[in-house]
């Protein structure tokens, strides 16, 4: 870091005490503003989150409100729909992000020895992205995934398969979901992996080659362990997005048909927003960021260990 | 000979699989959204008609307007976008620049409020939005908007700072120069490009939010991502209003997006790349 020539310089009269001290003062002022609002927007509301998850907080039956002490944590351990939840997000986090490094990874190592038309993806790869979920849900719902009318199901029928309720037999709908997530995110892991190919030294495939290394063992060998930072890297962030993924999912399917879309993040939504249960609700959002926290701490791991 | 050609065959007939995959749910709504009523539910789907705006006239002007839609999105967007900059551009200088006790415990807080789940901060925000009368206005909305803005663009602005050359701001001290006008005079003009490429990502995610903006909006602040299902019932569905709605709600980021074609793999990766690094 650029930091450090000036932080290691002796620091010895009263003078450079004096400088010291006023520059830790103006990075005070400067950090303050922003500080105090990310504490009050997200610091803050996760302590009354705690506070609310060891109440009773329903706006439906207010007389019955009051603190529950862990009772909302151990119904939730016996609740069936919470751990089929975890289980949802589980599958959907797990089956989008192997998807999406895979196919991402693929295409990155067939687009960089394209001589022309990179240009192409480089482009069109950003549409996706770019996108509201919300937004790519209610087309994939409509345009594309609607029986008889949408382009999926038109090729469905075409195909010999027969329209199908893409969104209303649980299976397809599951499998609709991580499809419609796949597609929108896959392009984020296209380009960083993309990216980072582009970086990767000449010299050692040029050395690779002329040891004869086959294409696979030059794969293997070279362009893996280089790349698995950005591989890592890109776990990590999809793996977080997709276990709060929401938007997609709510417009799409809306957690259904029954629960069988329904990933903990919408269970917790649906319980606090639609059924009302404040304190119910806030439990399953702390056992959420319980989840997050240990799968991080696990890719973290993986991140480290060589 | 036949083998490399082969070859050269299926790898463009792949590309143009996945171009089109990527490409035709964005070019169909596009079609879509161009079609009278009686085009859009032809069996089979018609790729030749007649284009007409009607839709978008409907929607525009018509008697369920989206207009003040787009507008709130708007001054969501943009006074989200506004009040992060105004904060997280002193605060990333300090991470970046400035030497005080606890600036890696600093860094690291920044990044770590970006991993509470969205549904954990707006439940207890909505119970205290409630209780302050906060619930469908534009400061209840932009200020919650702000636990995903100011971590993500502190971080972003941070990378930009790290690149400017340390003489820059001894040659000003040298001359003088007090802290806040060297900041201010120096430093901020270097780091122009990255305060822009900021800017378009913080308003994009602005407007792009949905979890948010559903569970605060009401009949004063809508935005587009929440207007939209105005046009899905259980009954039916406006079909080319609905798509005229989507591509509207699409245009400003496809076209932010474009514009900072080749800051986008920074935009998406910011935080990842540091954060890890600063153990």
């Amino acid at each position: 870091m650029t930091t450090t020539d000036i932080a290691s310089a002796p620091v010895g009269g009263g003078y450079d005490r004096l400088l010291a001290r006023r520059e830790r003062r103006f990075a005070s002022a400067l950090l303050a503003p922003a500080f105090v609002a990310l504490t009050a927007t997200t610091t803050f509301p996760l302590l009354y989150l705690v506070w609310t998850s060891a109440h009773r907080v329903d706006l439906a039956m207010p007389f019955t409100n009051g603190y529950v002490g862990l009772e909302n944590y151990a119904v939730l351990l016996a609740d069936d729909r919470f751990w089929s939840s975890l289980l949802v997000s589980l599958v959907y986090t797990g089956s989008t992000v192997v998807l999406q490094v895979v196919i991402g990874l693929a295409l990155a190592l067939l687009v960089m020895d394209m001589k022309r038309g990179q240009g192409w993806f480089r482009l069109i790869a950003i549409l996706p992205v770019v996108l509201s979920p919300a937004v790519v849900g209610m087309i994939w719902r409509t345009f594309m995934l609607a029986p008889e009318f949408g382009i999926i199901d038109f090729l469905a029928i075409n195909a010999g398969l027969g329209s199908q309720n893409w969104l209303g037999e649980p299976k397809l709908a599951m499998l609709s979901v991580i499809a419609i997530h796949t597609w929108q995110w896959t392009p984020f892991a296209f380009m960083v992996l993309l990216a980072s190919l582009a970086s990767l030294p000449d010299d050692i495939y040029e050395a690779a080659r002329l040891d004869r290394a086959s294409a696979w063992q030059r794969f293997y060998r070279i362009t893996l362990p280089l790349l698995r930072p950005a591989i890592v890297m890109v776990i990590i962030m999809r793996t977080m997005v997709a276990l709060t993924a929401f938007a997609a999912i709510f417009t799409v399917t809306a957690g259904g048909p029954g629960t069988a879309t329904e990933i903990l993040n919408l269970y917790a939504y649906r319980k606090s927003f639609t059924e009302l249960s404040f304190g119910y609700g806030s439990a399953l959002a702390v056992a959420l960021l319980i989840v997050t926290v240990l799968i991080s701490g696990v890719l973290f791991a993986l991140r480290r260990a060589k | 000979m036949t083998g490399k050609r082969l070859r050269i065959i299926a790898v463009m007939a792949v590309s143009l699989i996945f171009l089109l995959a990527w490409a035709f749910p964005i070019l169909w709504s596009v079609l879509n959204s161009l079609k009278t009523d009686q085009d859009v539910l032809a069996y089979p789907p018609k790729l030749l008609f007649a284009p007409t705006l009607d839709a978008y006239r409907d929607v525009l002007f018509g008697s369920s307007s989206i207009l003040p839609n787009l507008v709130s999105s708007m001054i969501i967007s943009v006074g989200t976008t506004i009040i992060t900059m105004v904060m997280a551009v002193p605060a990333a200088y300090a991470l970046a620049r400035l030497r005080f006790r606890g600036k890696k415990a600093a860094g690291f807080y920044v990044l770590v409020t970006q991993m509470l789940p969205p549904v954990g901060i707006i439940i207890p925000y909505f119970m205290i939005l409630r209780n302050i009368g906060w619930i469908d206005t534009y400061q209840g909305i932009i200020l919650i908007y702000l636990s995903f803005s100011l971590p993500f663009a502190i971080w972003l602005l941070v990378s930009y700072f790290e690149d400017i050359p340390f003489e820059m701001e001894e040659a000003a001290y040298l001359d003088g120069a007090s802290r806040m006008k060297t900041l201010w005079r120096i430093i901020i003009p270097q780091v122009r490009g990255g305060i822009a490429v900021t800017v378009v990502f913080v308003f994009l995610n602005a407007w792009n939010e949905f979890l948010f903006a559903v569970v605060l909006s009401g009949n004063t602040v809508r935005p587009v991502t929440v207007a939209m299902f105005n046009f899905v019932s259980v009954e039916q569905t406006l079909w080319t209003k609905l798509a005229a709605v989507s591509v509207l709600a699409m245009l400003p980021v496809i076209i932010l997006g474009v514009v900072a074609q080749k800051h986008i793999v920074k935009g998406l990766t910011v935080g990842a790349v540091k954060g890890g690094g600063r153990r």
